[in-house]
């Protein structure tokens, strides 16, 4: 009977099965040409989402809204003892603000003395965050500003207090940040009154995790994360969290920068990223390879050196 | 009748394409950027392999194969192959979209438990051997659990909410023919 129900339409069949067959092969070709050159597929997609994302903009405002309000209304049942929490904070704040004043004036009077003129290059471009990664297993968000506003790949991203992430991937108008909870990030750190090197890994957790310490018995949980400079990626100094202890007993680091909130970002006009145009090369002593362009060489070498 | 049977089958395809907008849409609101613990079920996949086995003209496989290249580009994952796997899911589905018609729905729901399954082990098995960083495995498969948990709430949606039930006897086509 089922044979007889479409005897009529046969004719279609092995058609429609090359054409399923040529779509499918068109996917494959996809995903292999992504594998083999990443940024250039990269690029396409970087310049989709800014076609994409942005137009949606009128519609995720008040949804986004609506949902802070929700979060916000949820927040009130415990009001009173956040007022409390915030009355001795504020006490504690007082304090740091004199502090803070004083120091202030004392390092304004320094300067002046000394006649410093501060780095120019180390401002900052802030953006609006539009979009997240939408998948549970990618932590980024996409900020609203771009290339138009000179935002490179590789920079730095920080939220008020603490780092965020970084550029990977920018469009004409938008750029994404990848989180440093993502399981592709990778962060140099250095811990603070030890003065120990360790590798920042995301691994889809609220707290990533702290790779390759030398001697972890010198880190004490509380102790201050700020990154460390190593290999160009990062300006050094800048503040990533406190080290905390996991449930699982591995060093984690508990980030300062409010991942429950991130609205506004600020990017650091650090310095020039390394711009990835090429899939990558072999690394190997350079008399080897022959003339190269500039900045294949010192990512050879620098591979090299580490 | 013929017309109106056409005018159904291309609301129904406007509907799809309108359903994975907004699912693509609330996927990308930010509204927290702390990893949470369990991921969501693909509902837009359960809904996909729902219809394809109840209305395969509904889904032509270029629809599916172009909202699924989208969100493969919005939502960062691999471009190509996760449509990839879907395109081939569907296909197997509906090339036996009339045999099962005759089953219960308990054998449906394992029938698409396996595929989802032999569609999430198929992409993991190409991003090993291309050598792609994957997603943590317990994830894929907490995902993956929760997508086939939540088949039978999308097949009830969609047949009581959006009208989409396997043809009755004696339904007939555009071309009038009997499906």
């Amino acid at each position: 009977m089922a044979r007889d129900r479409n005897a009529d339409v046969d004719f279609l069949g092995p058609v429609r099965r090359i054409l399923i067959g040529f779509l499918a092969l068109v996917l494959l070709t996809i995903f292999l040409l992504w594998r083999i050159d990443s940024p250039r597929v990269e690029q396409v997609r970087a310049g989709l989402i800014d076609r994409v994302v942005p137009n949606m903009d009128w519609a995720m405002f008040p949804v986004t809204r609506a949902a802070g309000m929700v979060e916000n209304f949820r927040s009130y049942t415990r009001i009173y003892e956040q007022n409390q929490e915030l009355r001795r904070e504020l006490q504690q704040m007082k304090a740091w603000k004199e502090a803070a004043l004083q120091l202030e004036q004392k390092n304004a009077k320094l300067l002046d003395l000394n006649q410093v003129r501060l780095n120019p290059r180390l401002t900052h471009v802030t953006g609006v965050v539009m979009a997240d990664s939408g998948s549970p297993f990618r932590q980024s968000v996409l900020l609203n500003v771009g290339a138009r506003d000179g935002i490179l790949d590789g920079w730095a991203t920080m939220d008020g207090l603490g780092l965020v992430g970084r550029i990977s991937g920018v469009g004409q108008s938008s750029s994404r940040v990848i989180l440093l909870t993502d399981t592709n990030s990778r962060i140099p750190v250095t811990i603070q009154p030890s003065g120990q090197r360790a590798i920042l890994s995301g691994d889809n957790t609220a707290a990533p995790l702290l790779d390759f310490l030398e001697s972890p018995e010198e880190v004490r949980p509380g102790d201050r994360v700020v990154s460390s400079g190593d290999g160009g990626v990062f300006p050094a100094g800048l503040l990533v969290g406190q080290v905390a202890l996991g449930p699982d007993r591995r060093l984690r680091v508990r980030l300062s920068a409010d991942y429950e909130r991130l609205e506004f970002l600020r990017v650091l006009r650090s310095q020039p990223g390394e711009r990835i145009d090429d899939p990558g090369d072999l690394v190997a002593p350079p008399d080897l390879i022959g003339p190269q362009p500039a900045a294949a060489l010192t990512a050879g070498t620098e591979a090299a050196d580490g | 009748m013929a017309e109106a049977v056409e005018r159904r089958v291309w609301a129904y395809r406007g509907l799809f394409l309108l359903i994975a907008c907004v699912a693509l849409f609330l996927k990308l609101l930010p509204l927290r950027a702390v990893p949470s613990g369990l991921p969501w079920p693909d509902l837009l996949l359960g809904l996909t392999l729902a219809w394809v086995l109840r209305r395969p003209e509904y889904l032509p496989a270029i629809l599916i194969a172009a909202v699924y290249l989208l969100a493969d580009l919005l939502l960062m994952r691999p471009p190509g192959l996760w449509t990839l796997m879907v395109l081939l899911g569907t296909e197997f589905l509906r090339s036996r979209s009339t045999m099962m018609r005759e089953l219960t729905f308990l054998m449906e729901w394992m029938m698409v438990a396996g595929v989802l399954a032999a569609m999430t082990l198929g992409m993991r098995l190409v991003l090993a051997i291309a050598m792609v960083p994957q997603a943590p495995f317990d994830m894929t498969l907490a995902q993956l659990t929760l997508t086939i948990l939540a088949y039978p709430l999308v097949v009830i949606v969609s047949s009581y909410g959006m009208n989409v039930h396997k043809p009755a006897t004696g339904e007939v086509d555009a071309m009038g023919r009997r499906l």
